[in-house]
């Protein structure tokens, strides 16, 4: 039994289910809710599967096509994969559950499943490529998926929003294959394994690695590049905005990660000092916009190009902190996909609730709607970075590496970005916990099932605040943070 | 200057071109028009240093760029769907330059 | 010698003319030109691919970067400027932003951009090889002879895969946009009507032939596929009405017989090999031929469907 199951391909499973189930649910719309159930159960216990998979026999390889590299395409799974491809299973399930109430209308409905689960599907290949082209056409299919999405109210802010969006993702994804371009034509394959060995330092190979990083930074909405974000992921329908900003916005920073650490680790420090003062910026000005804002879905967009900044916190840490930072990058990682995707359902609720999501006139929702009340004060924790919490656990190890290399800059961010968050959450907390002056007697029942997804989200949020060795130990299945270097 | 870096320089210019024209231009047929500008400069790049090889040139590259035009097709056909619906919304076209940063 | 400066005058001339147009394309403030333009730049430009070898590139950007993209963007400057009355283009095509002079913080960037691209292109070596050898190799277990079509439907077919999706995807988007604006088709004159009707079934025998031949010579799904797709639009121009059930399931499934041919081989391959997509090398060519022929319908109803906008009215809104 176990043999047979060490046989079952989880990684082809992961990609092919939802690419076919978004391609059934548009030929059949009946049964596009249930296929959009069915499939993001399948992936979670999938990636379960998977996770076994490498736990048993360490990092695993599938030659598409029976072409291995540098002729074929291969997918590879980690411990870092797998942490990605958890958070995209965990996010998508709860998402999904919550989708079948939030689109009340059929004509919603129908447009948004086949998209997701393509989404989905995009998501899951990007996290097993081990190809720098094959990345290039699964950040396609995720961009246009996203922003399709996006646009799906058809509101006059969410065209606006996903029109920049596109703008910024297309422009991001020319940089990259102009930098995939580079290398393929240095070195003659795409394979990242097989480039790792053969990288070396050189003109072209400085051109490639600029234009591929600020292609994948501009993905990301790193500090400056990230206009785009804010617009993009508050005027996107709830689900979709948790979607955005707790995976799609991963993607491209988990390919920089990758390439980093098995391309290019350069080890001379400006490039690396540059990415963390961005991502320093980030945390600062985007908790100072957070706290600024009136409307609640603007705030924790703000939050989120804030959280990004954290990840970049690690990039000055990582050559000396023998892996200590990057724990604490895929930490942050998955507990911000899982806090933050709580936090737009949520928002979702109160707009489902009230109509509308101005922080000054959430009264009384913790007496109205007290589990989704709740459901945002845990994830406040977690974005915070109070114990217990994953975003703690996250948040500790990063301060731990600055501390140890007294980079004092870092440990100040990281003590002020902190501050801040307190800021802006409490401002929202202090709304919702107290009575408000007037009475807002209309308001929409939220069903539970909305409620209790934003709640499980947050609550899993938490938990991981107790589970960091066990987490950590799979991160770290397969060494993907043993880095090569090569040197200016 | 030999001859096969001609084309790849072109394509060089291409692409600088065309981020410009992204950039400059806030009418947003004409940024979609940069875009694609922006991308045959990549195509250009790969294809032109795949005749490096001789008589039969690298095929892989060739199949990328079929893949990057489909690609840049399917992503200018949602580009100019949103600028109409945007039009329609809004009576403008270009993007409205309040936003926050 | 002389042959060999010849054709380097030949590049130079027509690389500068590339970018001549491009410039061009992006500095008139005419809109309608801009477009022309740019049809004319893919024009060009696949002149180029065949220059350099290129012959499935070149058809492929002759159909869809120049064809198709250029017939999107003229049908969207025409619903720009006059919405409902549907005539060709008005008089409001210029844009309205005057500035003509560079702005000089751009520019700088353009610059520095092209000096590190020019600096990285000049290092590289001349004697490169890439993959080549490794498909050639190959080519004999791939199931056909054209080493572009080898790569794109055997050794990277995964890739392909998921482009076909990409192409879905954004028919998906654009129809949630909302539904096709009634465009009242004025008077058809009947010299576009005869040659519509001559020229369809070219069309179809032209991509056909296409999608034969390039198992062993240049050609393709892709390219024959936005074939079948310009002979989509040439009837949508020439007043063709789209049946009450379109939306029907039939069309679906025809928008989605690429995908779905590949997702379903990529299954079976997986249950029978162990590995997606491995095709056995005896079966290869026929199966490439299968995957090519469901591609190329989906490929060309696809193409169709995005020069038609929104949404294919139902009479069943429920379908919707």
């Amino acid at each position: 039994m176990l043999s047979m199951l060490a046989q079952i391909p989880f990684d082809a499973i992961l990609i092919l289910l939802p690419l076919g189930a978004g391609m059934l649910s548009f030929l059949w719309p009946v049964i596009a809710r249930a296929l959009g159930l069915l499939t993001t159960v399948a992936v979670l216990m999938s990636v379960i599967g998977l996770g076994w998979q490498i736990q048993q026999s360490g990092s695993h390889i599938h030659l598409l096509g029976g072409w291995s590299a540098p002729l074929g395409i291969q997918l590879y799974a980690d411990g870092l994969s797998l942490l990605m491809l958890a958070a995209t299973a965990i996010v998508g399930f709860a998402v999904s559950i919550y989708a079948t109430r939030y689109f009340s209308r059929r004509h919603d409905e129908v447009r948004f499943w086949p998209v997701w689960l393509l989404l989905l599907g995009a998501l899951n290949a990007l996290f097993l490529a081990a190809d720098i082209f094959n990345l290039y056409v699964t950040l396609e299919l995720l961009g246009l998926a996203a922003v399709a999405l996006t646009a799906l109210t058809g509101s006059r802010q969410a065209l606006v929003g996903a029109m920049r969006y596109l703008f910024a993702t297309l422009l991001g994804s020319l940089c990259y294959l102009l930098g995939v371009a580079l290398l393929y034509q240095t070195y003659g394959t795409v394979d990242i394994a097989l480039l790792g060995e053969l990288l070396e330092s050189s003109p072209g190979v400085w051109a490639a690695l600029g234009l591929i990083t600020t292609g994948l930074v501009l993905k990301t909405a790193l500090f400056p590049f990230h206009f785009w974000l804010p617009p993009a992921h508050a005027s996107a329908p709830a689900p979709v905005s948790a979607v955005l900003s707790a995976l799609v916005v991963k993607a491209s920073f988990y390919i920089l990660l990758r390439l980093w650490l098995t391309l290019f680790n350069p080890t001379d420090d400006s490039i690396n000092n540059l990415l963390g003062l961005l991502g320093a910026t980030a945390v600062l000005w985007g908790s100072i916009q957070a706290f600024r804002q009136t409307r609640l879905k603007l705030l924790i967009a703000y939050s989120t190009v804030a959280q990004i900044g954290y990840l970049f916190l690690a990039f000055p840490l990582a050559a000396a902190s023998g892996g200590l930072a990057w724990n604490a990058v895929a930490y942050l990682a998955l507990s911000h996909a899982l806090a933050k995707a709580a936090m737009f359902l949520t928002a979702g609720n109160l707009i489902h609730f009230d109509g509308h999501d101005r922080i000054a006139d959430l009264d009384r929702v913790v007496q109205r709607l007290p589990v989704t009340a709740w459901a945002f004060a845990l994830a406040g924790v977690s974005i915070m970075g109070l114990p217990p919490s994953g975003g703690f656990i996250g948040k500790w190890l990063l301060l731990e590496a600055a501390l140890k290399q007294g980079n004092w800059g870092i440990v100040t961010v990281l003590v002020v970005g902190g501050l801040l968050a307190a800021a802006y959450i409490f401002k929202v907390l202090g709304n919702t916990f107290t009575e408000a002056l007037h009475h807002h007697e209309s308001s929409t029942s939220v069903p539970a099932r909305m409620e209790w997804t934003a709640f499980g989200l947050a609550l899993g949020a938490i938990i991981l605040g107790f589970t960091a060795t066990p987490v950590l130990e799979i991160i770290n299945l397969g060494s993907p943070f043993s880095a090569r270097e090569i040197s200016p | 200057m030999s001859p096969q870096l001609i084309y790849p320089l072109i394509g060089a210019g291409l692409f600088s071109l065309g981020l410009y024209g992204l950039i400059v231009h806030s009418h947003l047929l004409r940024k979609i028009l940069a875009i694609n500008i922006m991308g045959s400069g990549v195509f250009l790049i790969l294809v032109a240093l795949a005749k490096r090889s001789g008589e039969m040139p690298d095929p892989v590259p060739h199949a990328m760029v079929i893949t990057g035009i489909v690609v840049a097709v399917s992503a200018t056909a949602l580009a100019l769907a949103m600028m109409l619906k945007l039009h329609t919304e809004t009576g403008r076209t270009d993007l409205p330059d309040d936003q926050q940063t | 010698m002389e042959i060999s400066l010849l054709s380097t005058i030949f590049d130079v001339l027509l690389g500068l003319s590339l970018l001549g147009l491009a410039w061009s394309a992006l500095a008139t403030t005419d809109l309608f030109k801009a477009v022309l333009l740019f049809i004319a730049f893919g024009l060009l430009m696949a002149l180029v691919w065949v220059r350099l070898n290129a012959p499935d590139v070149a058809l492929a950007e002759a159909a869809i970067g120049a064809g198709i993209t250029g017939a999107l963007m003229l049908s969207a400057l025409a619903r720009l400027n006059s919405p409902h009355t549907g005539r060709a283009i008005a008089s409001h095509t210029t844009d309205p932003e005057k500035d003509p002079s560079i702005q000089w913080w751009p520019f700088i960037s353009l610059v520095l951009v092209f000096i590190g691209l020019a600096y990285s292109v000049f290092t590289f070596s001349p004697a490169f090889m890439g993959l080549q050898p490794d498909v050639y190799s190959q080519l004999v277990n791939s199931g056909v002879e054209n080493p572009v079509t080898a790569v794109l439907l055997n050794f990277r077919g995964y890739d392909t895969l998921l482009e076909m999706l990409v192409l879905f995807v954004a028919l998906l988007g654009v129809w949630s946009l909302g539904e096709n604006p009634a465009v009242k088709t004025p008077f058809i004159s009947p010299v576009l009507d005869t040659l519509s009707r001559l020229l369809t079934p070219v069309f179809i025998l032209v991509a056909a032939y296409i999608l034969w031949v390039g198992a062993h010579a240049p050609g393709g799904a892709f390219q024959a596929g936005s074939i079948l797709g310009a002979a989509g639009i040439l009837l949508l121009l020439s007043g063709w009405q789209l049946r009450k059930d379109t939306s029907s399931l039939f069309f679906r499934v025809l928008l989605l017989a690429g995908p779905l041919a590949f997702v379903a081989l990529a299954a079976i391959t997986l249950l029978i090999q162990g590995q997606l997509l491995e095709y056995p090398p005896a079966q290869a060519g026929l199966l490439i031929l299968i995957l090519e022929t469901f591609a190329t319908l989906s490929i060309g109803v696809t193409l169709a469907a995005l020069f038609l906008g929104g949404f294919p009215w139902s009479k069943n809104r429920a379908l919707k």
